[in-house]
């Protein structure tokens, strides 16, 4: 293979290029030439890449080169057992009972068994397991696959195209708006740690709107390695909302990519919540096409023990009048480290651009660690631009108060952190979802739900 | 019986309360008055417990039970309640969540059983009723927006769902004009029973001539100065607390 020749490879590196080469004959779409060269092209980038590092800015506090020793092989799926009971340990009761039409990854591999494909078609949606549309991508998923928002400089991305086994490609033709919230289920297994590469394509059409929420969760596989990127993109006066609850194993290793762009009058609200993982990033580029368009792009991360979060975020007004929003909150207990890093670029004659971010950390112990790093890159002259960060701890004076009317310390405490993160879940529009956010946050909390 | 003796406390290491003797019995109303700086409002908070507040010597008794032993929220429990000179606003917490989380708590410490939503409901708006809140007004955020006087009367409100046996009013008069002042008042005096005590702390006689105590007394630098019938506040309005260590104007 002609790879780019690179002085020295750390021993996670090199098996990641090796799971390459072992698998790339039998990878979905080994044999169609346009998947074939996308995947090429992709394992050269990650070649001269390698695995990012501290000295990458955009990777300053989360060393991946040195957290990863070695990179386990790829998932081999065996048809693990999967029924409401497993959905709930996996995900919890709120989430698992979240009403949507229901597509259920297990092993990086789209079960159709358990998922609702007849009644997204139904609704007008087209869709399929992407391993099976790797095959002969359709003519929409070869304009879209790799070709939404892509970065040439990040190499999670870059193996994902590589590697990527499963997933969903999921199309939304003009004008189709889905009255019920997609929920993409990604679990993991049951077994010997692995690598698993998933990748979901969706696109919505002039017009079409949907609620996408992915979720993931663990069958209880032992050192899972996830990379999984969902493709976006949001066509002239579309509307998607995004949404993602990620509670994989303790000693999971979560990489996360979402690439949207958006075209003209169109609206991609995305929205995140994180407590699982041992080590987690979730990527967010999105980027503006068409003029009059609006993003929010927000989430929150609830982390104990020595969990690492890191959300790193770009957007990107490459077109006048768009307007952009922003809001995290991180909850760090214990030894855990929060990262938020938000970038916005407005390119110039991207006049008109309003674009405003705030991260707010509450450290719950001496030990915790919040890190935020906001970038504005502009280079228009009329535009509207901000960011914020706040850290603190909880507010003693308001747990005195919460007390003196009657509430045991550590319920008043679990009623605050609620409080403080319940701000960041009204951005996500879906009621029984911000429901069911709430009440996971109140399940992380050990108290039970309001 | 709320009985203080020779109570001493500190703040950040400041001797505040120097000595305070106090007994209120049960049903009474007794008013608290002094000059600023005199111990007023750290009486309040020793009483209710707050952290900063530290207790160097003495006791105070509440129905025979050592109050100092308790933590704030046992203390919720066991009846205190203090209407804050400043309540707080938290936002993320709706009104409606806070008093019935509070409600609840309170009634589960004291070994009763929870209300039922609709139940809640029910007293809730009854009780806000009378103290002209608006039920729009609880679905907002704790006290975030909230006037002066709709703080208060917030207050003065949860004092009423939480049935205290001993009601600790800071203050409560400070940043109210004469309708809220009125409104406040006679939500207090509709709480006034034989079997509540009640200690009303005030810089002004103002309050004092809604809310009528059965004795005032007069802190002067964390001691009881001087106690008395009604009378001792109004005479207090007129020469001022120049004697007890105050400014020589008339309060």
């Amino acid at each position: 293979m002609d790879l780019p020749v690179q002085q020295f490879r750390t021993k996670a590196e090199q098996e990641l290029l090796d799971l390459y080469t072992k698998a790339a004959s039998a990878l979905p779409g080994a044999n169609n030439p346009f998947v074939a060269a996308l995947r090429e092209k992709a394992i050269k980038t990650y070649g001269s890449l390698g695995l990012p590092h501290r000295r990458v800015e955009a990777w300053k506090y989360t060393d991946l080169r040195a957290r990863l020793d070695e990179a386990h092989p790829l998932i081999a799926a065996l048809g693990a057992a999967v029924g409401e009971t497993e959905l709930e340990t996996a995900l919890g009761k709120p989430i698992a009972a979240f009403p949507g039409y229901r597509l259920v990854l297990v092993e990086g591999e789209l079960r159709v068994d358990l998922s609702d494909m007849a009644g997204l078609r139904e609704a007008g949606a087209e869709v399929t397991s992407l391993a099976h549309a790797l095959e002969m991508p359709p003519e929409w998923l070869r304009q879209t696959l790799g070709q939404v928002n892509p970065r040439e400089d990040d190499a999670v991305l870059a193996l994902n195209t590589a590697l990527m086994t499963g997933g969903v490609a999921l199309r939304l033709p003009e004008g189709v708006t889905l009255k019920k919230p997609v929920h993409l289920i990604h679990l993991d297994g049951t077994g010997a740690p692995v690598t698993m590469v998933t990748r979901n394509v969706v696109v919505a059409e002039e017009g079409a709107s949907a609620t996408v929420l992915e979720s993931y969760g663990s069958l209880g596989l032992k050192g899972l390695q996830r990379n999984a990127v969902t493709e976006v993109k949001v066509g002239d006066k579309a509307a998607i909302h995004h949404i993602k609850f990620q509670r994989e194993a303790a000693d999971a290793l979560h990489l996360g990519v979402w690439l949207a762009n958006l075209g003209v009058d169109a609206r991609y609200n995305a929205f995140q919540l994180s407590t699982g993982a041992s080590l987690a990033r979730n990527q967010l580029y999105v980027r503006f096409d068409g003029e009059g368009s609006a993003t929010d792009v927000s989430g929150a991360f609830l982390l104990r023990g020595k969990q690492h979060c890191d959300t790193t975020l770009i957007v990107e007004h490459r077109v006048p009048s768009c307007e952009s929003r922003e809001l995290f909150k991180a909850v760090l207990d214990d030894e855990a480290r929060g990262i938020f890093q938000g970038k916005i670029i407005v390119s110039p004659g991207a006049q008109k651009t309003d674009g405003k971010q705030m991260a707010q950390a509450l450290l719950l112990s001496e030990t915790a660690e919040f890190d935020s790093k906001p970038e504005l890159e502009i280079f228009a002259d009329d535009v509207v631009c901000g960011h914020g960060a706040t850290s603190g701890q909880i507010d003693e004076d308001l747990l005195f108060y919460l007390e003196s009317r009657g509430l045991p310390e550590p319920q008043a405490r679990a009623l605050l952190i609620q409080a403080f993160v319940g701000e960041a879940f009204e951005q996500v529009e879906d009621e029984v979802l911000r429901e069911a956010f709430s009440a996971a946050a109140a399940d992380w909390l050990g108290v039970p739900a309001e | 019986m709320l009985e203080i003796k020779n109570l001493h406390a500190n703040v950040d290491g400041r001797e505040i309360l120097k000595g305070l003797d106090l007994t209120l019995p049960t049903g009474e109303v007794h008013a608290i008055m002094g000059p600023n700086g005199s111990g007023k409002s750290t009486l309040a908070n020793v009483l209710a417990g707050k952290e900063d507040y530290e207790v160097t010597e003495g006791s105070v008794t509440w129905k025979g039970q050592d109050l100092l032993a308790l933590s704030p929220s046992e203390r919720a429990a066991a009846g205190v309640f203090l209407a804050f000179q400043y309540p707080m606003e938290i936002p993320g917490v709706a009104t409606m969540t806070f008093l019935r989380s509070a409600v609840n708590a309170v009634r589960k410490a004291r070994g009763e059983d929870e209300l039922s939503t609709p139940d809640f409901l029910r007293v809730v708006k009854e009780k806000a009723k009378d103290l002209k809140i608006d039920v729009e007004m609880l679905r907002r955020p704790l006290n975030v927006g909230f006037s002066g006087g709709e703080k208060k009367r917030n207050e003065i409100l949860q004092m009423a769902l939480l049935e205290p046996g001993l009601c600790v009013l800071d203050e409560t008069d400070s940043g109210l004009d004469i309708d809220a002042l009125r409104i406040v008042a006679d939500g207090v005096n509709k709480l006034r029973s034989p079997e509540r005590s009640m200690l009303v702390i005030t810089h002004y006689q103002r309050l004092l001539n809604y809310i009528v105590p059965d004795r005032v007394h007069v802190l002067s630098a964390g001691r009881v100065a001087r106690s008395g019938g009604p009378e001792l506040a109004v005479e207090l309005e007129k020469s001022g607390y120049a004697e007890y260590g105050g400014e020589a104007t008339a309060a």
